[in-house]
């Protein structure tokens, strides 16, 4: 119940910053955006013809009314058709949003996984070499480009340059095998860059722990190594690495990966939304605007209720 | 005096930090005993290597950048140097325990007390987990603090300064321990909780038969609390004495220099209160001499040459002083 208070508090507080950011967002795209009228007119367009496609987009209407349509659609999750294809932009988002799911979340838990635990056995050997392999390691994941890094990955596990196990393009989920196919070579380049940022913020947290007092204290009553680390020390770093997790969920979900979906050809939410900005498709981007700063609304709100179950020091006000 | 066998035996202890500006040696040379039920004073100012002799019996030393360069410390026979990480372990909190001086920050703030102290106890004794929670009670209530149900269900912040520290006080006797090693157990505490768990620690020291090394500046805490009293000026041990030798007839200028410092009530002008002038030498350039020499109204050109060795007196102590006061 106290939850479900706080939650709905938040959520309320929450809603200035969902307004700030659509009406920020729908003032570019207004007046700053890329028009749709001409994209959809043939070549040397009448001024009535102009006036009619338009009225059609709404484009006539004055600002506030456009804008309090848009919070509508909000309200409702119905952002009515796409101005390029005619789709709904609801079942456009119901399509594109699983394939970005699926496309990025085994490489987003094993980046983290593999990020925290890398990050533990660097902090245990601090200052040694499986310390010093592991960041210069992460140094170079974090200093290669990730387009960079998608180039050589498809090259060299879906080329005849190299291995030729993967298929450099597609996607497909059809079964198990298939699935697998396709999304091996994006979670690998994803792993490997994530991997590099992950480690050392994650070392970084986990150092610093290190240092305090309690750990001391339990090691001072014999507490082990492993123990120390996965109970006394981690339960302590929980916080950064809740923030750290929570708030890119709403990056995936609806950002999507642009740069995995376009180099592999991946119709994905990510692709959608490029599509959108490139030809103005304001309804698309209306949507994905308006969802992300919901969604990050609820990431905070999410975050804030980890923290207090991670930590008896937080209270629920 | 008859003596026993020592529990611990420190012997040349050298412990050294690997700082930005060079090698600096913490502490340098340390050789003390402390027999079994007895309690130990280890006294001086900050940065006189007295915590670090404390945390290096229980190898704590922050390694890097420390380490432990030389000499030995025995434990009931045992060289505590020469154990494996993992023998240590078995030591740290079942034969050794250890209080520190922060209760604020010494317990883990993300676990209930009762959960802190049921680790360690079920670490070192084959107890289910039931058993370990009577166990726990039982241990607040004996350190003093008031509804042990419900505090041990808390976690730390919810508890005052003074009750934390009885945690630690009831997670170091948990195990029975023959030694307990205090740093500084009450300088964070305000005055009248200070006076109340000075009093625990005496008495539960005497009830479970520990001897116990008491970490201090505080000459007072000394006086009440310790039978045996060793003085540590800058790395080095410079008098050792029973309390009641020390404070009637200190022998090394320094010891007389700290007890002259000391604030007496009536005494009618505290302006003119005494103070050892000059400054403690930089570590990282000691002097070849007496280290106090500097301070020390009693120097002579032999100080500043050869460092005195430390020597047995009269009364059954040990001081290292070519002048000492008679």
């Amino acid at each position: 119940m106290d939850i479900l208070q706080y939650a709905l508090r938040r959520l309320l507080a929450g809603l200035p910053l969902l307004l700030g950011v659509t009406l920020f967002s729908f003032t570019l795209m207004v007046y700053f955006g890329p028009d749709k009228t001409f994209e959809l007119l043939g070549k040397n367009p009448t001024a009535q013809e102009i006036a009619e496609v338009r009225h059609q987009l709404g484009y006539d209407r004055p600002f506030v009314l456009r804008y309090g349509e848009y919070l509508r659609e909000l309200a409702t999750v119905d952002f009515g058709n796409s101005d390029s294809t005619g789709e709904r932009v609801s079942s456009l988002l119901a399509r594109t949003i699983p394939v970005s799911l699926a496309l990025e979340l085994p490489g987003f838990v094993l980046g983290n996984l593999l990020g925290i635990a890398l990050a533990l056995l660097a902090a245990y050997h601090r200052g040694r070499w499986p310390d010093k392999l592991i960041m210069g390691l992460s140094v170079i994941g974090m200093s290669i480009s990730f387009l960079v890094v998608i180039f050589v990955f498809q090259i060299w596990f879906c080329t005849s340059h190299g291995l030729d196990l993967f298929p450099v393009r597609g996607w497909g989920t059809a079964s198990l095998a298939d699935y697998l196919r396709h999304v091996t070579v994006p979670t690998l380049a994803m792993v490997f860059v994530a991997l590099g940022y992950n480690t050392r913020f994650y070392r970084a947290v986990i150092v610093e722990e290190m240092g305090r007092d309690h750990v001391r204290t339990a090691r001072a009553f014999g507490a082990a190594p492993a123990r120390l680390f996965w109970r006394d020390i981690l339960k302590n770093c929980a916080i950064p690495v809740i923030t750290r997790i929570v708030f890119t969920i709403p990056a995936i979900v609806i950002g999507g990966a642009l740069l995995l979906e376009t180099s592999f050809g991946i119709p994905g939410v990510g692709k959608a939304a490029y599509e959108a900005i490139i030809s103005g498709d304001q309804p698309v981007l209306k949507a994905v605007v308006g969802l992300t700063t919901a969604l990050f609304v609820i990431a905070l709100l999410v975050a804030d209720i980890l923290y207090r179950a991670v930590d008896p020091r937080v209270s629920l006000e | 005096m008859n003596h026993p066998t020592p529990l611990l035996a420190l012997r040349d202890l050298v412990v050294e930090f690997d700082t930005m500006a060079g090698r600096v040696r913490a502490v340098d040379g340390v050789s003390l005993d402390v027999f079994p039920e007895e309690s130990l004073a280890l006294v001086g100012e900050s940065g006189c290597g007295k915590t670090v002799t404390a945390l290096s019996i229980l190898r704590l030393v922050p390694q890097p950048p420390g380490r432990i360069a030389g000499g030995s410390i025995r434990f009931d026979g045992r060289d505590l140097l020469a154990l494996p990480e993992s023998g240590m372990r078995a030591v740290r909190g079942r034969d050794i325990a250890m209080i520190f001086q922060e209760p604020m920050t010494a317990l883990n703030p993300v676990f209930t007390v009762g959960a802190q102290l049921g680790d360690v106890i079920r670490r070192h004794q084959r107890l289910s987990r039931r058993e370990a929670r009577k166990a726990s009670l039982a241990l607040l209530e004996q350190v003093g603090i008031p509804e042990p149900g419900r505090r041990i269900d808390e976690y730390p912040h919810q508890l005052s300064g003074g009750q934390r520290q009885r945690v630690m006080i009831a997670m170091a006797l948990s195990c029975g321990p023959r030694l307990l090693v205090a740093d500084e157990p009450t300088t964070a505490l305000d005055v009248t909780t200070q006076a109340q768990v000075l009093e625990e620690i005496r008495r539960l020291q005497a009830e479970y038969r520990m001897a116990m090394i008491l970490v201090t500046h505080d000459l007072g805490i000394v006086a009440e609390t310790c039978t045996r009293a060793v003085v540590m000026y800058c790395g080095q041990v410079v008098e050792a004495a029973t309390t009641a030798a020390l404070f009637s007839r200190p022998h090394h200028p320094y010891t007389v220099g700290l007890l002259d410092s000391i604030p007496r009530l009536r005494e009618t002008r505290l302006a003119e209160l005494p103070v050892i002038p000059g400054r403690v030498p930089d570590p990282l350039q000691l002097p070849a001499g007496c280290r106090f020499a500097d301070r020390c109204p009693r120097v002579s050109a032999e100080c500043r040459v050869v460092s005195p060795p430390l020597v047995a007196t009269a009364d059954g102590g040990l001081v290292a002083c070519y002048h000492p006061h008679p």
